[in-house]
């Protein structure tokens, strides 16, 4: 963190001040110069919607049963513009409702973009902490089998470790998880490596403290922040590969899930049924930007390299 | 890769009242154009209670040989140290509990009896019977004991040697959790030994060794209270060490964090860190380069003052002359990985032997030069890779000569505790005695 040793300690502050009051005025700070930013308040809007969509899902709409996450078939009405009574948002070609695909994809996806991003945080955090602190030979290593994954585009690489798993939204979960990981890989050991060599980790040993404490009270904390920057964008990214792969048919058929229903939709564009791809195409770029404006704001506020125009 | 001790000096009798000695000490770095030989048989003792000055300007060695005493030196690129740094640990007296009574001539410790023999002495110990241990050469864990208990060091910049995450009172604690945690405990009225599930719930918190379930279990009520009590003993020992360095309003500092500080009074909680388990040595690597004057001037007072009350040895390293004048007892003097004359701070600033130290007094300008003139010893540091086996100061000394040139002059004693490593005042060097020291190792 950059030191602006601001002669703050001079403040003539009555109350008592705990360590709690401390925290919460810094996680104050951090929130008031977040929202400076209209652009980031847009994108906290849209995914706190999209948030609230998913979690308030079965409220929204009659769940589906016995599994809510497969679309509901109307048989009778197949093709129905926007607006037709029962289904706002009209029907795909065979029946699907496609308000309830939006309700229930935005479950989908919270879901595959939560699971995901745990996933790849935990195993990227923990391979570039050990390559970045322990370094030599074991840094050697693991970055040379980060390097072997990192040459494989993204996209192709998830396409494929999906296909060979065989086509299930489990799979897709899966691949994205295998694919994403060493970018956090990479991020953490760059960032522990940059931190070990701050004087406060000498100092820290100068006082007897353990490498292993050393890592959790020192190197950790100062070095997580890129992490949660890449992980909010990431949240964005994933659901847009995740649609890109359902989108070719890597999911199972006929689940409420945006690149399903586009690609269910995408047929019918030609005769001019244009609702059943727009609508959750739509979905899937507000997603996206969303968690990307929300990111861009994250990395403002805390990263101290780039320059903050406030 | 450690270098093993050939040099017959390896065991030389120690003065007694030495409370460190450095042998022979060797830090060698790999650089891409060679073996830099950034300590090359640094020689010292620093005796009981006493301020040893360590002067030389900058990449002479002086900040490595002090990492060393704490095995802080990173090992890429470090790849040799060769030497030893003798410790003789000390304990609290049991006859005044560390208050300082007759037994313990006043320090409040005495020292630990020799794991050889247990006292008579014998060769281990050098016949003082005092414990000594080689602090390049314990175990890791046996360090790690040591270091912020035993011996404490103040860094050179207090602002980057504070982790900018963490308040001023969750730093100072920490040492006080590593070697001061049954002092925390009977304080808070528990008995460290105690082995029921309290007694242990109580101890790892203390330490700070407890995991995620016991925090949760300490934080509900039979425990709460008890853990409410460990933090207020800590908060008192905490304040207490801040206390002692005179820094305004000790209870709000530390809520604070280190950015909102000024550089001032971050060194005083380095300092207030260092002292919060009463080494028996301080390192000082130049605690006030990165300090303004006025403050300088301050925390030279107050680690004198502390030094004289808590009677800790310390070793101040220091580019500036005059800072090195006003707190030193002894001074050694540093020149391109060798010591060039150790002395008491008279000998030193008064007769300088080594021509280096003639040169360095005579570059501190003063009121009665010309004004816009300033003396400095001509020619430049010699580079340190794969060094020639001669004396370091040739091709910038007056006094060069032929001898100077094919050998390499060793520290030798002029009068009763000054030695200086000159040919001028030692003509004959001793063949038989540890000559050039990279002529043996350089592989």
């Amino acid at each position: 963190m950059v030191d602006t040793a601001a002669p703050r300690a001079a403040d003539s502050d009555p109350a008592p001040d705990s360590a709690w009051r401390v925290r919460s005025r810094r996680v104050w700070e951090l929130t008031t110069s977040l929202f400076s930013n209209p652009t980031t308040i847009a994108g906290l809007v849209i995914v706190v919607l999209m948030i609230a969509m998913a979690v308030f899902a079965p409220l929204l709409t009659d769940a589906n049963m016995p599994d809510p996450y497969q679309m509901p078939r109307d048989w009778e009405t197949p093709r129905a513009p926007p607006g037709t009574p029962g289904h706002p948002l009209g029907t795909t070609n065979n029946g699907g409702d496609v308000l309830y695909g939006i309700i229930w994809g935005a479950r989908t996806s919270l879901r595959l973009s939560l699971i995901v991003v745990s996933l790849t945080v935990v195993i990227g955090v923990t391979v570039g902490s050990i390559a970045g602190y322990r370094g030599g030979k074991v840094d050697e290593f693991l970055m040379r089998i980060v390097d072997v994954f990192l040459s494989i585009p993204e996209l192709i690489f998830a396409l494929a470790i999906a296909a060979v798993l065989g086509p299930s939204f489990r799979n897709i979960i899966l691949s994205l998880a295998v694919v994403f990981w060493v970018k956090y890989a990479r991020i953490m050991r760059a960032q522990v490596i940059h931190v070990k060599q701050n004087e406060y980790v000498d100092a820290a040993r100068a006082i007897g403290d353990s490498k292993l404490r050393i890592y959790f009270k020192d190197v950790l904390p100062n070095s997580i922040t890129p992490i949660v920057v890449q992980a909010t964008l990431d949240m964005g990214n994933i659901v847009l590969i995740g649609a890109t792969l359902a989108f070719i048919g890597l999911s199972e058929a006929g689940i409420a899930e945006w690149g399903v229903l586009v690609s269910e939709g995408q047929a019918g564009i030609s005769s001019g049924r244009w609702w059943a791809s727009t609508f959750p195409g739509l979905m899937v770029f507000l997603w996206a930007l969303a968690f990307n404006l929300l990111g861009d704001g994250f990395r403002d506020v805390l990263d101290p390299r780039t320059e903050t125009t406030r | 890769m450690t270098l093993t001790n050939t040099g017959p000096d390896t065991h030389e009798v120690r003065p007694p009242g030495a409370i460190a000695s450095v042998v022979d000490l060797k830090v060698h770095f790999q650089s891409k154009r060679g073996v830099v030989h950034a300590v090359d048989g640094v020689s010292f003792d620093i005796l009981d209670g006493e301020t040893l000055g360590l002067v030389g300007e900058t990449g002479c060695g002086k900040s490595v040989t002090a990492r060393s005493f704490l095995r802080l030196v990173p090992m890429p690129p470090g790849i040799a140290v060769g030497g030893a740094i003798h410790f003789r640990r000390r304990r609290p007296c049991q006859h005044c509990g560390g208050d300082g009574c007759e037994l313990c001539d006043g320090l409040g410790r005495l020292p630990e009896e020799c794991s050889q023999c247990g006292g008579p002495g014998c060769e281990h110990c050098d016949g003082s019977g005092i414990d000594n241990v080689d602090l390049l050469s314990i175990s890791e864990s046996l360090m790690n004991e040591i270091r912020g208990d035993r011996i404490a060091m103040i860094f050179q910049d207090p602002g980057k040697a504070l982790n900018p995450g963490l308040t001023i009172r969750e730093q100072i604690a920490e040492v006080l959790y590593e070697h001061r945690s049954e002092e925390i405990m009977e304080r808070a009225g528990f008995d460290p030994e105690a082995s029921n599930v309290t007694g242990t719930l109580v101890r790892r918190r203390a330490t700070q060794r407890d995991r995620r379930p016991e925090r949760i279990l300490m934080s509900v009520p039979p425990f709460r209270s008890r853990r409410a009590r460990l933090t207020r003993a800590t908060d008192e020992m905490v304040a207490e060490a801040l206390t002692e360095t005179q820094i305004a309003n000790p209870l709000k500092v530390m809520r604070r964090h280190p950015h909102e500080l000024s550089g001032g009074m971050k060194q005083r909680v380095m300092i207030a860190q260092a002292l919060a388990c009463n080494p028996d040595l301080l390192i000082a690597d130049e605690p006030t380069t990165a300090l303004d004057v006025t403050v300088q001037a301050r925390i030279l007072e107050l680690v004198k003052s502390l030094q004289e009350r808590h009677q800790a040895a310390v070793l101040y390293i220091s580019h500036d002359l005059s800072v090195v004048s006003q707190v030193s007892d002894r001074v050694a003097v540093m020149y391109a990985g060798r010591i060039a004359e150790v002395g008491t701070r008279e000998q030193i600033f008064s007769e300088p032997l080594h021509p280096y130290t003639q040169g360095l007094l005579a570059a501190i300008p003063s009121g009665s030069h010309e004004r816009g003139r300033l003396t400095a010893i001509e020619g430049t540091v010699p580079e340190l890779i794969d060094p020639p086996p001669s004396c370091r100061f040739v091709g910038r000394c007056p006094y060069e000569a032929e001898q100077c040139r094919s050998a390499d002059p060793i520290l030798a004693s002029f009068e009763p505790g000054h030695q200086v490593a000159c040919f001028i005042h030692s003509p004959e060097p001793d063949s038989s005695l540890d000559q050039p020291s990279f002529a043996r190792k350089t592989k």
